[in-house]
């Protein structure tokens, strides 16, 4: 029998207004994509902050996807400029840990763009499962 | 250190400060000391205090000024405790107007020991220019280092943490009254060593605001090197936003305000 593939943990961090409603869209359009994507609704990406996204690792999860609205289109005028420093840098700090890299992804999405929330969320799940289980969840706890 | 003394009796003198906080030789061993115009005799005591002996005098300052909010203090700096008080006035912990400045520049071994980009402060007092340290090859060997190796290095280093919180109570920049260390939903509570997320919050936090005095690491029983960590997230700040830490001239902190048009893409897959 064939081993069973890797079935990775994904936590999704979508805003309200564009994502989250893309994330409907792509459902009521009957667009297929992995269901290894664990939602989490908040108001806006800008409200995510980077501890969110530290202790979703830290937990268990092997990817963390953050969705917002376009630059320009946030409903809260700037939150996503927030969201943008902040996810970026937190990559490059993980990266420099060596903790994960490319385990962290964000993705400005629409409310109108349900076959794109399909597919990043198709892409994503690909790459975290092409790339295993994460680090974190592997090393071994110190007694 | 007698320049050093004779502008600190000249303060005292002229009343122009309610106070100078420095340190003092006592039983043999440099502390921290304020300095008062009630006990000008100490003056004569007042040392420029030595490499390995070093206090976060930006902090005691924070609750002198909190107690005395009225009150103008002089005190001794480095070039590193000047960026400190530089980005606790941004912050609005400090009032710029009510501090002096008594400047030490350092020696070329301390600077070289802590690649210091900017070993004296703007007003010098004491001491001469060296030369700085521009770039951190601690930080260098980390990066040249690629994932996993990384991983093993940092989590080798983390496991060691005894959650003492030695890091944060001694940083001059740890000013918040409430902390995302203690925070039981974002940190687990109760086992040691911490989750291993426990130093990247405290770097997250550091970036932008971390001045390199490097007490936290002189402070770690368990040896971390966490100053390696706030470089580099500092010199992130620096590639990202062109943002300073510690300047004057390069505005407030990235992190503080939410800005204009953001022009920065996010990455790709």
């Amino acid at each position: 029998m064939a081993e069973k593939e890797y079935e990775p943990k994904i936590i999704g961090f979508f805003c309200n207004w564009c994502t989250y409603a893309g994330a409907d869209l792509a459902g009521v359009s009957r667009l297929q994509y992995p269901p290894n994507i664990r939602v989490i609704r908040v108001m806006c990406s800008g409200t995510v902050s980077p501890h969110h996204v530290l202790r979703a690792f830290q937990k268990g999860a092997d990817g963390v996807l953050i969705g917002g609205c376009h630059i320009g289109d946030c409903h809260y005028l700037k939150g996503n400029y927030m969201t943008i420093k902040r996810m970026t840098f937190l990559q490059d700090l993980l990266k420099f840990t060596g903790f994960e890299d490319g385990r962290l992804h964000l993705e400005w999405i629409s409310a109108a763009e349900g076959p794109k929330f399909a597919q990043v969320v198709r892409e994503f799940t690909e790459k975290i499962k092409k790339l295993g289980p994460s680090r974190l969840k592997l090393a071994p706890k110190a007694a | 250190m007698d320049r050093l003394r004779e502008k600190v009796r000249n303060l005292l003198k002229d009343g122009k400060v309610a106070g100078y906080l420095g340190y003092i030789m006592k039983d043999g061993h440099p502390l921290p000391h304020l300095f008062t115009p009630a006990r000008p005799e100490e003056v004569g005591q007042a040392i420029v205090a030595p490499g390995d002996a070093r206090y976060p005098l930006d902090k005691l300052l924070q609750q002198l000024a909190k107690g005395y909010p009225d009150a103008t203090f002089a005190v001794q700096v480095r070039g590193c405790d000047e960026r400190g008080l530089n980005e606790l006035y941004k912050w609005g912990q400090l009032d710029p107007e009510k501090v002096v400045l008594v400047g030490v520049a350092c020696p070329q071994d301390q600077a070289d020991y802590c690649e210091c980009p900017g070993p004296w402060p703007s007003v010098i007092d004491s001491g001469n220019k060296c030369k700085p340290v521009l770039r951190s090859q601690r930080v260098d060997r980390i990066d040249a280092l690629a994932g996993e190796a990384a991983f093993q290095e940092w989590m080798s280093a983390f496991n060691k943490c005894v959650k003492c919180y030695g890091c944060r109570d001694i940083c001059p920049m740890c000013f918040c009254k409430e902390c995302a260390l203690e925070h039981p939903d974002l940190m687990s509570t109760g086992k040691v060593p911490p989750d291993s997320i426990f130093q990247l919050v405290r770097a997250l936090h550091m970036a932008g605001r971390c001045i390199d005095c490097g007490l936290c690491e002189e402070n770690c029983p368990a040896d971390i090197p966490l100053r390696v960590l706030y470089k580099k997230g500092n010199a992130l700040v620096k590639e990202m936003f062109d943002y300073d830490t510690g300047s004057l001239t390069t505005g407030l902190s990235p992190w503080k305000f939410l800005g204009d048009e953001s022009t920065m893409e996010t990455k790709p897959m």
